[in-house]
């Protein structure tokens, strides 16, 4: 991973420039970007550092030997006298917080900003029992096996090990659940899915090499792909099964990832006569009508706008061209931010994933992951794109709205720090959750962690042409810099590893499956 | 069978264990060294086996050397040997064969050795009192065993459409099914209590005798193993099995439901589920009926809410025609939908269902389905999913919206009449509580839908934000200040939007400080 200067607006200092992706490559060791990142602060440092912070925060509240600015621990300055059902929950849950809120939890090791440490070797020691075996009471999880393995493997990379020595068993276990029709089910002989195979696929690409990559069979992939592409842009899950935002991000996860071809099967439902038609066609407008009213996303036209689906949603965008231009095209980008920003709550820090709904650890990713994304589509543009034909048939316009570059941050970092470490983390037997009071568990394990990654770093795309073998795939190229904060109020060595804004696994894991297929010719 | 593997070696801890003497018994060689009577079943064969072989040493079991033995004994063993080996008889003549025969009658030897180390398993160590009860059970599985084998062939022959010796087709009768019924369950449990094997639900089936079930392979070191109950092993495996086939039977149905009684978030069973219902042409509604246990059952589980959509997109065709028909199912299904949102009044994939419903029936005016909403509304004002539903129901109505257009666009097709309604209701709504996101997040849907200046509701925005920008500031809704800026720089009055953005960053809504910085930056952008 070679590190580069590079000038920058941002107080941004150093630039880890991904790996360009010329070669396939057998897996190399992974390395956590910890080992890459400045020194630990030294006392005087962070002394300055708090003092900046008193002047920032104003007012902070002595929890003892540490100091909680009000605005993390404190009601909010607003409040309604009339109780329904919906603010007793949620003054309840804010009430349940309180001691991991004054940075008074049991177990926990705070620093002097009372944000506790990152219980690293913990979660570590949690994620590698979750992926089995399970006791006869994970019945529940017969149909969802895969994703066991990628929150797993995902949460382990981030928290920095290297996942490389699960390749073997994962392809044996890949390939059982692998179907001759093409896509992996929830486990043998079930029926494809595209969350089990977008989990499946990932999987493999996190222990990397050439013997994960080539258990996949990528003709019958494209063959079942086709079969669930529906003639208004978006996909079935499975055959006869829902269509959703998800399904969309899924599918542009394993097409692009797979480099799967984008022509139609002539049994495809979106196959078209003309032959204009294809896998990536369609989706922007398939998006596009499932933001609602509130600037959100549902999952499908007509619903509630949600987190989850809001990630998914500009995950898809961001696949299908380059992002700066495609995602201004079928969103309104206003709505959007005034709605994802209204996810963060004070005193939590946290995110919930509808409006007047409880904070909840995953939306560090499903909504803590979307500002990666908007934020660099912000901006002017300096290279306004060509009018290069899209990946999915459309050609590529210079987007109607110009907005302004995004300051500093659109959320607050620190809110999202306090509320992962503080809140999040099962102090007793490792492992990251929904909120205090709740079990951990390996979803929420790998979505926290992901929202850590979020706050603890910032994306930017690289202009094209800047980055030589990147510029003639045409593939956006998201540069990663770890985000330097006024007060950074969590120790040097609680960073995570970065991931890919759009793909949720570290960027070199990414590039190297998809630079392998892409130097495949044919299946 | 597949759930034979683990569920049989391992009995449950609260089944009955199998009939075994819990003391261990001396072992059988033992017995035969010791002049005392054998007491357990394994060694009275140890002795009469010891007894029939009287040339063999009983510790080393090897043959005794014919010269080491007396001369009478000699003889003995000679004719021994010529009885138990048939290749040597014929080669002997006559008389010599009648001396040994004469020999062997006189020392009342048995003919033929008896095996040695004869297996009786769990049962060698009974006492024989014991062994004989044991024995007879096994004599009446055994029975049981011949009469069910011969039902399996007369169902064979039933299948294959053969006919018995009168001329008659063969057919096995209800009555015969019940009697196999029984005969497999005495079966189970004599299995049980003679072998300590569990025997599985379908395995005792006589309906499923046809079906080979397919057990769930893992490969060496699969990750994510999960240790199945029997019953959903066994369940399983004849799923595989039919489903390979693509049977669509009563049966199949019948295990999609076991199975999904197990884990109702199996989504390759509600598929299925859903493929045999409409394969056999089977009443939705009575599929409905059933399903609306399962979903009170099963609030959080969403396969269901898919499988319902699946129904009423088979369903609905068939009613299309009869007003009134789609008019009552209408009605149903909302007075379900009641039900379970009172159970759990935000489930998401409850609500979208709900829209779906809407949308396929065409019953966007039906009175129940917007005094219902209003109902949850009032119930709890801060209940998004019902603001999101009623915006639902109000704009997507094609009887006064345009196909097309996004719901955060303006649609010239809205009635005046109607955006002005919708604006006296969330106001209505925010006076309750003017921090509650929801109704402003609805009122400015509203706006935009009716493409109203924001401006237009200046006035009553204003009603929450006093004084700002001085000493004796206040705000009684940050959601408010959020819109007053919007309508600021709507106007053209920057530096009023600008003090409203700073304030919300300052004091108001300080943790979406990045936000209003933002935002800030937008009013120098035309
Ligand atoms: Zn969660």
């Amino acid at each position: 991973m070679s590190v580069r200067i590079k000038a920058s607006q941002r107080r941004v200092r150093a630039v880890f420039q991904p790996k360009t992706r010329t070669t396939p490559t057998a897996p190399s060791s992974t390395s956590p970007s910890t080992s890459s990142t400045p020194p630990i602060p030294t006392t005087q440092e962070k002394s300055k550092r708090q003092s900046s912070k008193m002047q920032r925060m104003g007012r902070t509240v002595d929890s003892g030997p540490v100091s909680v600015p009000d605005l993390f621990c404190q009601k909010p300055v607003i409040r309604d006298a009339l109780e329904t059902p919906t603010s007793v929950t949620q003054d309840e849950t804010v009430e349940s917080m309180v001691p991991n809120l004054n940075a008074r939890a049991p177990r926990l090791r705070y620093n002097d900003l009372g944000v506790p440490r990152l219980e690293r070797q913990k979660h570590v020691n949690f994620l590698q029992k979750t992926m089995g075996p399970f006791p006869s009471q994970y019945l529940h999880a017969d149909a969802s096996r895969p994703w066991y393995l990628y929150w797993s493997l995902a949460g382990l990379t981030m928290l920095g090990e290297d996942v490389s020595s699960y390749r073997e068993r994962l392809v044996e276990t890949a390939r059982a659940m692998q179907n001759d029709t093409g896509g992996f089910g929830g486990g043998g002989k079930q029926t494809p899915h595209l969350a089990t195979t977008y989990a499946i696929v990932l999987s493999l690409a996190l222990v990397g090499g050439e013997e994960a990559y080539e258990a996949i069979d990528r003709r019958a992939m494209w063959k079942w792909l086709c079969a669930l592409k529906q003639p208004d842009g978006g996909f079935q899950v499975s055959v006869g099964g829902e269509e959703d935002v998800r399904g969309a991000y899924c599918a542009s996860v394993i097409i692009t990832l797979l480099n799967i071809p984008l022509d139609l099967t002539t049994d495809s439902p979106a196959w078209t006569p003309d032959g204009r038609a294809n896998l990536l066609s369609g989706l922007g407008d398939y998006v596009r009508r499932c933001q609602t009213y509130e600037g959100g996303i549902s999952g499908q036209p007509n619903a509630e706008a949600h987190g989850a689906y809001a990630f998914c949603a500009l995950g898809c965008l961001a696949l299908i061209g380059d992002p700066r231009e495609v995602v201004p095209r079928y969103l309104d980008i206003p709505r959007l931010i005034a709605w994802l920003s209204s996810r963060q709550y004070a005193p939590e820090g946290g995110f919930s994933g509808r409006t007047n709904k409880l904070v909840d650890g995953c939306y560090s990713h499903w909504v803590g992951g979307c500002f990666p994304l908007i934020e660099a589509c912000l901006g002017p543009i300096d290279d306004a794109p060509s009018a290069q034909p899209r990946q999915d048939g459309q050609t590529a316009t210079t987007p109607s709205i110009d907005l302004p570059a995004a300051p500093e941050t659109l959320f607050s970092r620190e809110g999202l720090v306090r509320y992962i470490l503080g809140c999040c983390q099962n102090p007793e037997k490792g492992g990251l959750r929904d909120k205090p009071g709740k079990g951990p568990d390996p979803y929420h394990s790998c979505y926290v962690l992901a929202g850590l990654s979020s706050a603890q770093h910032q994306w930017q795309l690289a202009s094209r042409g800047e980055d030589e073998p990147s510029a003639a795939i045409d593939d956006p190229v998201w540069l990663v810099l770890r985000h330097l904060d006024d007060v950074r109020v969590y120790e040097q060595e609680d960073v995570v590893r970065a991931i890919h804004p759009v793909y949720a696994i570290p960027h070199k894991h990414q590039q190297d499956m998809r630079s392998y297929f892409l130097a495949k010719e044919g299946f | 069978m597949p759930p034979k593997g683990k569920a049989a070696q391992k009995p449950k801890a609260n089944d009955p264990p199998p009939a075994q003497p819990q003391t261990q018994q001396p072992p059988a060689t033992q017995a035969t060294t010791s002049p005392t009577t054998p007491t357990t079943i394994a060694a009275r064969s140890a002795a009469f086996a010891s007894e029939s072989r009287p040339f063999e040493s009983p510790t080393t079991s090897k043959p005794t050397s014919i010269s080491s033995l007396p001369r009478d004994a000699q003889a003995t063993w000679t004719a021994l040997r010529f009885a138990r080996s048939p290749a040597s008889r014929n080669r002997l003549p006559l008389k010599v064969q009648r001396e040994y025969w004469k020999l062997i009658n006189e020392s009342s030897l048995p003919i033929r050795a008896l095996r040695k180390n004869y297996d009786y398993g769990a049962a060698g160590s009974y006492d024989l009192a014991t062994y004989e009860a044991w024995r007879e059970k096994r004599t009446l599985l055994t029975c049981l065993e011949v009469q069910s084998r011969a039902f399996r062939e007369r169902r064979e022959r039933e299948r294959e459409g053969v006919r018995d010796i009168s001329g008659d087709k063969v057919v096995v009768t209800g009555e015969e099914m019940d009697e196999e019924r029984e005969r497999r369950k005495e079966m189970a449990g004599l299995k049980r209590e003679l072998y300590g094997v569990l025997g599985g639900q379908l395995e005792g089936d006589p309906e499923w005798d046809d079906v080979v079930p397919i057990a769930q392979e893992e490969p060496e070191g699969a990750l994510a193993t999960i240790s199945y109950p029997g019953e959903y092993a066994e369940a399983m495996g004849y799923l595989r099995a039919v489903m390979i086939k693509k049977e669509y039977s009563a049966r199949c149905l019948r295990l999609t439901e076991t199975i999904i009684e197990m884990n109702p978030a199996h989504y390759t069973m509600w598929l299925y589920r859903a493929a045999i219902l409409f394969a056999m042409k089977l009443p939705i509604p009575d599929e409905i009926e059933w399903l609306n246990e399962v979903s009170l059952e099963h609030l959080k589980n969403y396969q269901i809410w898919h499988h319902r959509h699946l129904l009423v997109d088979n369903y609905y065709p068939t009613i299309a025609n009869d007003a009134e028909a789609v008019k009552a199912f209408g009605a149903s299904e909302i007075a379900f939908l009641k039900q379970i949102l009172a159970e759990d009044t935000k489930n998401y994939h409850v609500w979208s269902y709900r829209s779906y419903l809407v949308e396929k029936l065409g019953i966007w005016d039906v009175p129940e389905e917007l005094s219902s909403i209003e109902g949850m509304i009032n119930d709890d004002v801060r209940n998004n999913s019902a603001w999101s539903h009623r915006f639902f129901l109000i704009f997507s109505n094609p009887a006064h919206s345009t196909k097309g257009v996004a719901a955060t666009e303006r649609d010239p097709a809205v009635p005046a009449a109607l955006v002005d309604r919708e604006v006296a209701y969330s106001q209505e709504k925010i006076a309750l509580a003017p921090q509650n996101q929801s109704p402003w997040n609805y009122l400015r849907g509203v706006l935009v839908k009716g493409g109203r200046k924001l401006g237009s509701v200046e006035d009553f925005v204003q009603g929450f934000v006093h004084e700002l920008g001085t000493e004796s500031e206040d705000v009684t809704s940050s959601h408010a200040l959020d819109l007053l800026a919007e309508i600021y720089a709507e106007k053209g009055d920057k530096s009023q939007a600008e003090l409203c953005l700073r304030r919300l960053a300052e004091k108001w809504d300080r943790i979406r400080s990045g936000y209003w910085e933002w935002r800030k930056k937008c009013l120098d952008t035309p």
